[in-house]
């Protein structure tokens, strides 16, 4: 074996080739964790479990959603309808949009399982250290850690989405739809996984991170609404505007005509008004994954369309969500005395935001964890061992 | 490589081998380490002796480059762990007392993984975790899952996992604990090798009378402190308590009370009675002194292994 001594003198100009090799031997390293642990993974009969439970679960949501959607054409093909009705877009965007938020929900629930004991779990069952002794620096460790709960996590997400290419297939949509979702899917996935290695790393028992993870899941998909809720009566401010006056809107039976233009004009002296700067705490609504997700997934523009469409659940999610970043400025109308546009006009996608901020969330975590996991190491968590 | 010399008195750290002097590490308000001297010197096994909550793990983790010692300074081969924690571990290899092995993995992918931890050229790991497996005979169940080894198996797996880098400075605590007979007896032949090859072999151990046939030299401690420093020769120049049976006990008391020997009734099962003789051919004279006596010896022995000698006065020492 080559003795390697660092010697004292000017420092090295650093060589490219060398710096290669430097990075190719790091992510060798993380590579290296990753396989251990996959091994470790893919050979326990419960995983496979989990996955066809998931498999199974998700698929029987898809065939209920469809029946579901069957049977409710049925009951309005029964029905005489005037023409010039719109015809629905058939049962794709439905059964897409039930089967994203569920699996959405469902890899929020399966990601801190995957994660939240990986560092001291391995602490408790003394292979840490046997890890912490060799070679591999405190980030290879965990980021191969992370790495491996995020592939586990992808895998639940490849078993669904075969049924999100079947709702495609039914019509509706576009393969982009599918492949922005499972990036985004991808992405919260990761961020959760994130969290929950770097919480893994600092908590001393695998049962208190794994509670822990999970409640910061439940605060970033229940508490940003409370939050946001909660912290938008406090957001009680002024706006100038003046008066609108609507025109009369010719009726249409079986829907209404979409405002191309907005259906009033702005008129009179800007007084003001008490309005709600949600744009104040709208950044609590972006920490929310489902806001995340649904405001990253784009959706046809219809302002062209004769008629008024009721958005699907994703559009609806990110059209509020667009308009709470907004604020009064953009959504009240006559607001500095110009007409707001109506619909689908709120362009200003919150999706970055809150994906910075979730992802600084992981990040910070991740860093604590990483410095918990340097030897020698000069300060222990209570309670724990080092071995 | 030469056996490095023990010196007399060193307060320098040893340029190979393993030391530490005037090492402290608390935890909260718990002082499991203090101001320690340790060393031991390369081609040499030493032995790690204290009670149960001694402080020798805790300075095995100081010494491994796991834990960071409050004050005092670690040294592998002359190097810092904290400096330079690569170099050092390179050269290091440690057996905690905890088994911690990946139980799905077999013991062959676990030291061809550690292997790859260690950056060893890839096309050597094959051969070299092949020879590990016959070294610590686990060739046979090197394709199971480490999940149903032994305890004993797994505590050889887990040495072969602290040799797999070659590393010259060897930390085990407790190495032969849950270990059959016969695998104590190739530990035993498998460190005097890894000594006689020029590598520092630090073994902690509460098995004294093993520690005799493996130890150079052994360094006692007790409460966070280092109580003794002494090689296996002190420790037999010492003096040793000799146990002694006869057919008819009450004659041999009467011939040693004759000889002006002071002894006490043993405690085994058999009436024996236990002397202290202060060097072996003392012990020789004696026996040859009883037998022309015509007292019917049955036994004559060590009662205890010199360094159990030196653990027991320390011990009485401290009460």
């Amino acid at each position: 074996m080559s003795a390697e001594k660092t010697l004292p003198g000017p420092a090295p100009v650093p060589d490219p080739a060398e710096a290669r090799g430097a990075v190719a031997g790091y992510l060798g390293g993380i590579r290296d964790v990753v396989v251990l642990e996959m091994k470790q993974r893919l050979r326990s009969r419960g995983w496979y479990i989990m996955l066809g439970i998931w498999f199974t679960v998700i698929a029987l949501v898809t065939a209920l959603t469809w029946a579901g959607w069957n049977a409710s054409m049925e009951v309005r093909n029964s029905m005489p309808v005037p023409d010039g009705t719109p015809q629905p877009d058939g049962p794709g965007s439905a059964i897409f949009e039930v089967v994203l938020a569920f699996v959405l929900l469902f890899a929020l629930l399966v990601a801190p399982a995957l994660s939240a004991n990986a560092v001291n779990g391995d602490r408790a069952g003394g292979t840490l250290a046997i890890l912490q002794v060799t070679l591999l620096t405190p980030g290879q460790i965990l980021w191969g850690k992370f790495c491996a709960a995020w592939l586990a996590a992808i895998a639940f997400l490849a078993a669904s989405s075969p049924f999100l290419i079947f709702a495609v297939l039914l019509g509706g949509l576009t393969p982009g739809h599918v492949l922005v979702s499972l990036v985004m899917l991808a992405v919260e996935v990761a961020v959760i996984c994130g969290i929950g290695v770097g919480i893994s790393a600092l908590a001393g028992r695998p049962l208190f991170s794994i509670v822990v993870t999970y409640l910061t899941v439940a605060a970033l998909v229940v508490g940003s609404l409370i939050a946001f809720g909660l912290g938008v009566q406090l957001t009680q401010g002024t706006i100038k505007a003046n008066q609108a006056q609507y025109k009369a809107v010719e009726y249409v039976p079986g829907g209404s005509p979409a405002p191309i233009e907005p259906g009033y004009t702005c008129e009179g002296p800007l007084v003001e008004h008490d309005v709600l700067r949600t744009e104040r705490v709208a950044w609590l609504l972006a920490l929310n994954p489902y806001v995340v997700v649904a405001d990253a997934i784009p959706y046809p523009e219809r302002l062209g369309s004769p008629y008024y469409y009721s958005g699907g659940m994703i559009e609806n999610i990110s059209q509020g969500a667009r308009a709470a970043l907004a604020g009064p400025e953009g959504t009240y109308a006559c607001a500095n005395g110009k007409v707001q546009p109506q619909y689908l006009q709120q362009t200003t996608p919150l999706w970055p935001l809150g994906l910075a901020l979730q992802l600084g969330l992981a990040g910070l975590l991740l860093w604590l964890g990483w410095r918990s996991l340097h030897t020698p190491a000069r300060r222990l968590a209570r309670g724990t061992r080092i071995a | 490589m030469s056996v490095a010399e023990m010196p007399e008195t060193t307060r320098a750290p040893l340029a190979s081998g393993v030391s530490a002097v005037g090492v402290s590490r608390r935890f909260g308000s718990v002082h499991a380490v203090e101001h320690m001297d340790f060393e031991a010197p390369a081609g040499q096994v030493t032995a790690l002796i204290g009670p149960n909550g001694a402080g020798k793990t805790t300075l095995l983790l100081m010494l491994a480059s796991l834990l960071q010692p409050d004050s005092g300074v670690v040294t592998v081969d002359g190097l810092d762990p904290a400096q330079d924690s690569a170099a050092v571990r390179r050269r290091l290899g440690w057996m905690p007392d905890t088994l911690g092995v990946w139980e799905s993995l077999t013991a062959r992918e676990i030291l061809v993984q550690i292997a790859r931890f260690y950056r060893l050229p890839k096309t050597g790991i094959d051969a070299r975790v092949a020879e590990l497996l016959a070294l610590v005979r686990l060739g046979e169940f090197a394709d199971q899952p480490a999940r149903v080894l032994s305890k004993g198996q797994q505590q050889r797996l887990s040495l072969a996992r602290a040799l797999v880098h070659d590393p010259s400075v060897l930390l085990l605590d407790e190495p032969a604990a849950g270990l059959d007979p016969g695998s104590r007896v190739e530990l035993r032949t498998l460190l005097r090798n890894l000594a006689a090859a020029g590598k520092s072999v630090v073994v902690s151990s509460h098995v004294l009378s093993e520690l005799d046939e493996i130890a150079d030299g052994a360094v006692f401690v007790n409460q966070g402190r280092t109580v003794k420093q002494q090689t296996i020769e002190e420790a037999a120049q010492q003096g040793r308590r000799y146990a002694i049976t006869a057919l008819d006990p009450a004659a041999l008391a009467a011939k040693l009370t004759e000889l002006g020997l002071e002894f006490k009734a043993g405690s085994g099962r058999r009436p024996s009675v236990s002397l202290m003789l202060s060097h072996d051919d003392g012990a020789a004279a004696l026996l040859r002194d009883l037998v022309t006596a015509g007292i019917a010896v049955v036994s004559f022995g060590p009662a205890s292994g010199a360094l159990e000698e030196t653990y027991m006065s320390l011990e009485t020492e401290r009460k």
